[in-house]
């Protein structure tokens, strides 16, 4: 990448590693074959995606036979959980979900409360962080189904599974659970003979590999209804045709990340903590949003800038070639603010002047303080401009 | 966000900016609750009664600093009785547009210049304070834009009826409950009345 291109906003999507490309690039021409279908060379292509199977099952603590290859995670976490829905009403039609959750648990416990689920949704603190003793209160008798996002897409607050764990084993009867981990895998260890969840949706496009491929665990053993309808030819989740192109690349983009995994989350980690040392010497009245250290996924720092405005802010990084995000309510499409940090106590203000950074392993220290020195510009520059900050400054000139 | 060239212009390098020593008039606008909020100082010819300088200090996005920019340099020289003419149309007009989810921005940006010169006006004896009634609250509403269209929500007829009694402010809207901007709407439509101090409850009924 050069300098001129800073990309600070990996929790959207990352750049494609080039060994990823490589590495699909012959699916796409002289192996294109449709794994499952009965011809040898058929044959050759299913053997090549039980690999790649196994490549990602490794990297969890899982079977082969448990990961379900899909076309992404919100198409993961659908199947997952309308499937569990679908398959479990019968017990009980009552769901936890918190209000922090990635939208598509929020969408889909929507979902569940047209057709007839009761929903709880649980309030986080200050952090982020949703407390297992919350979880614990809200269960009742005919709870069937707690959904969880393993790290916050916003503040990077990671959730206590291991207490959560426990809690839904002492519930007195079985409760699935979902786990959404797009912005965990990869970022953080995840041993799912330790985690304890049922249905696990990870995606490729956030560790460096192709979008539109994803993949679900479910658990041998739990009974999902089919969500999706069609040929089944790899006795997916998700029936029909796969691109074992994709496939190839996800499974090489698993590789290489966990190829060491320890040494990928602490680079992640010092180039986070780097870029929050250098955002608070260089910017006076910012304030970190979400939990600081280890309770913090290692590649996210958000903060809120008093007195100025995040879409202004993004935009001029922007035409400096520093891409970041805002969960400033002018910046998205319903003009609302972030709903994360709201229900974190966060005010509008706090809201609009958030700016969202998300590393990967192509940032550098020096993109860092290129980008950091740039926001400081900025932020003087607007804050000038600004009818707060000359309100509660203009004493001090 | 698509924005114009001259959008990108005056909010990379604004015209007009920065706080003013002793002006004869200054307004502000909008609230950091809602995202925005502008101020705009006037220096007025007492004789001409020409608006000899102006500037403004913006809280707000890229839009928000664009429009007052513009509208700053649209009112300069000009008497007060022209700049009472400024649309927020004119000043979308001379910036090549907006998105329409951004217009709300240029209402705000020449509501604050019409409530300068106001203010300038009832302080100089130029004129009273209007009282407060079911046409101020119409007034009000022409400047809430609908944001998928970037029109006012007076103009679109999704206001059905405006009723005004002890305090009480009762008013229809024709906005489905599917629309998804009906809640962005509402808000919208407290927070622009809510500043009147005649206003003690306003009641919002949606089909």
């Amino acid at each position: 990448m050069t300098p001129g291109k800073i990309y600070l906003d990996n929790c959207v999507t990352t750049p494609l590693d080039p060994e990823v490309l490589e590495a699909m690039l012959p699916y796409f021409s002289e192996k294109f074959w449709m794994p499952g279908t009965f011809i040898s060379t058929g044959e050759s292509t299913n053997s090549a995606l039980d690999e790649f199977r196994q490549t990602i099952a490794e990297t969890l603590n899982a079977q082969a036979v448990e990961i379900h290859f899909t076309s992404g995670g919100t198409i993961a976490n659908n199947i997952a959980i309308k499937g569990l829905a679908n398959a479990h009403a019968s017990s009980g039609k009552h769901a936890i979900v918190s209000l922090v959750d990635y939208p598509d648990l929020l969408t889909n416990a929507a979902w569940l409360e047209k057709k007839g689920f009761e929903v709880t949704y649980l309030e986080p603190d200050a952090e982020g962080v949703v407390g297992a003793e919350k979880l614990a209160a809200a269960i009742r008798n005919d709870t069937t189904l707690f959904l969880t996002t393993i790290v916050n897409h916003v503040v990077g607050t990671i959730q206590p599974m291991a207490e959560y764990k426990k809690v839904l084993e002492n519930a007195g009867h079985k409760i699935f659970w979902h786990a959404d981990a797009g912005q965990a895998y990869g970022k953080m260890p995840l041993d799912l003979q330790e985690l304890g969840v049922d249905t696990l949706s990870i995606s490729a496009h956030k560790i460096h590999g192709p979008q539109g491929v994803g993949a679900l665990f479910v658990r041998k053993g739990t009974r999902i209804a089919q969500i999706i309808h069609g040929v089944s030819r790899v006795g997916s989740v998700q029936p029909g045709g796969v691109s074992i192109a994709l496939i190839a690349g996800f499974a090489k983009a698993v590789q290489i990340t966990f190829a060491d995994l320890d040494a990928t989350i602490s680079k992640l980690r010092g180039l986070s903590n780097y870029l929050l040392e250098r955002l608070e010497a260089e910017i006076p009245e910012i304030e970190l949003n979400g939990p600081r250290g280890e309770k913090r996924v290692s590649h996210n720092i958000n903060i809120s800038i008093a007195y100025i405005e995040g879409e202004a802010i993004t935009m001029m990084l922007d035409l400096k070639g520093i891409t970041v995000a805002t969960g400033s309510a002018c910046a998205s499409q319903g003009l609302k603010p972030s709903y994360v940090l709201m229900a974190m106590g966060k005010n509008h203000v706090q809201s609009h002047g958030s700016m969202k950074f998300t590393l990967s392993r192509y940032n550098t220290k020096e993109q860092i303080d290129f980008a950091v020195a740039s926001l400081a510009k900025i932020t003087a520059q607007l804050r000038e401009r600004s009818p707060l900050y000359q309100a509660t400054h203009s004493q001090e000139k | 966000m698509q924005y114009s060239q001259k959008v990108l212009d005056h909010f990379m390098n604004p015209h007009n900016v920065g706080k003013m020593e002793n002006p004869d008039a200054v307004a502000t606008e909008g609230s950091p609750a809602c995202g925005d909020q502008v101020t705009i100082y006037l220096k007025i010819d007492e004789a001409s009664k020409k608006i000899d300088d102006i500037s403004f200090l913006s809280y707000g996005c890229a839009s928000n600093i664009a429009t007052a920019s513009i509208i700053t340099d649209l009112a300069k020289g000009k008497t007060l009785d022209e700049a009472k003419k400024i649309s927020w149309k004119d000043a979308m007009d001379a910036l090549d547009g907006l998105p329409p989810v951004k217009v709300h921005c240029s209402v705000l940006a020449s509501d604050t210049l019409q409530t300068a010169i106001s203010n300038y006006e009832i302080e100089h004896g130029l004129k009273e304070v209007p009282n407060f009634g079911k046409e101020t609250i119409i007034e009000e509403l022409k400047k809430i834009i609908y944001p998928q269209v970037g029109e006012d929500i007076v103009t679109l007829k999704m206001v059905k009826y405006v009723g005004f009694d002890d305090g009480e402010v009762l008013i229809d809207m024709n906005i489905m409950s599917f629309d998804e901007w009906r809640d962005n709407v509402a808000e919208e439509i407290r927070e622009h009345l809510s500043k009147f101090p005649e206003v003690k409850n306003i009641k919002i009924n949606f089909p």
